[in-house]
């Protein structure tokens, strides 16, 4: 019981520094903050793709992200991840990704044949943040 | 607003110069090839992949992917170093990027096999071929016989010249 609960003290020691590594409140809406860019201002690409909403990424984190999707209304809907294949094949390991919002209700994985910015086949890891999500970015 | 009738001869002559310039635009041939994804950019293609078209022909490329940018590119060295695969009298283009519903045309005049790919696809072999005239034509040349610069996927995706030839249009085998 006792090394329980040290476990337990000690993730969350762990934790919360993770947890504080960046403010929730200030990406909740749209337009995310320094380091963020909207994707459609620097690459060419819609504002508003469908199934995937507005999205803002820090340049720096590319090809993975995160990509933080906003709805037409500006809420943070899902948080996504860009993976190429031949990356992942070479050895390449994407650790550690930020998380736009710690309310996960589903995750979507699929396949994407490249876009600008990801040129290479990759995977979209896609977490949605609520249960509406995916309706509100789907159009 | 008030017409006058110097107002109406002039409208007259605009009128009747329009009718004139829009039937020379219809008489120039022209076709178009679709820049196509699936909802979740699983899959990406032009559509038709293969066109057989009269010299002169002015092709539009245009978006149709509602969450994707395509290009089309002719493979030449103006465009990113790349080993010609267009006639040697063409002039090589590149739509830049285009967002959805945004369209580009180029008139192709020399006869033979025109090679074009899409700048962030190629990886995903969305390339495209047309074929301008027939064999018999003055000038015609070939498809390219080069496989230094292009992938497996690339040249597998490419229809046959004999193919374009006698179906006019390919499309893709899936129906896509």
């Amino acid at each position: 019981m006792l090394r329980s609960t040290v476990f337990a003290f000690g993730f969350i020691v762990t934790a919360a520094p993770a947890a504080k590594a960046h403010d929730e409140q200030a990406l909740a809406n749209a337009p995310a903050g320094d380091p963020y860019v909207k994707v459609s201002d620097v690459l060419p690409l819609p504002e508003f793709i469908p199934g995937l909403g507005t999205l803002f990424v820090d340049p720096a984190t590319l090809p993975a992200g995160p990509f933080l999707a906003y709805d037409r209304d500006g809420r943070l809907s899902a948080t996504i991840y860009m993976t190429p294949f031949d990356d992942l094949q070479n050895g390449t390991s994407f650790d550690g990704l930020n998380i736009g919002s710690h309310t996960v209700s589903s995750t979507d994985i699929y396949y994407n044949a490249g876009h600008p910015g990801v040129d290479k086949p990759h995977v979209h890891v896609v977490l949605f943040h609520d249960e509406n999500a995916k309706d509100r970015l789907a159009e | 607003m008030i017409c006058t009738r110097r107002h109406a001869v002039w409208l007259g002559v605009c009128a009747v110069a329009f009718v004139a310039g829009s039937r020379s635009v219809l008489a120039q041939p022209t076709a178009t090839v679709e820049m196509r994804g699936s909802p979740r950019g699983v899959r990406i293609w032009y559509d038709p992949v293969g066109l057989a078209v009269s010299p002169g022909t002015t092709v539009r490329f245009i978006n149709r992917d509602p969450g994707n940018s395509h290009t089309a590119t002719a493979y030449h060295p103006a465009n990113y170093d790349r080993r010609q695969r267009i006639p040697t009298d063409a002039d090589p283009w590149d739509s830049d990027f285009l967002l959805p519903d945004e369209h580009f045309e180029v008139t192709l005049t020399a006869p033979g096999v025109y090679d074009y790919y899409c700048l962030p696809h190629e990886m995903s072999a969305m390339v495209g071929r047309i074929v301008v005239g027939t064999p018999g034509d003055a000038g015609w040349e070939g498809s390219s016989n080069d496989k230094s610069d292009v992938s497996e996927e690339v040249l597998a995706a490419l229809p046959l010249v004999q193919r374009i030839l006698s179906e006019g249009t390919v499309s893709r085998e899936d129906g896509s």
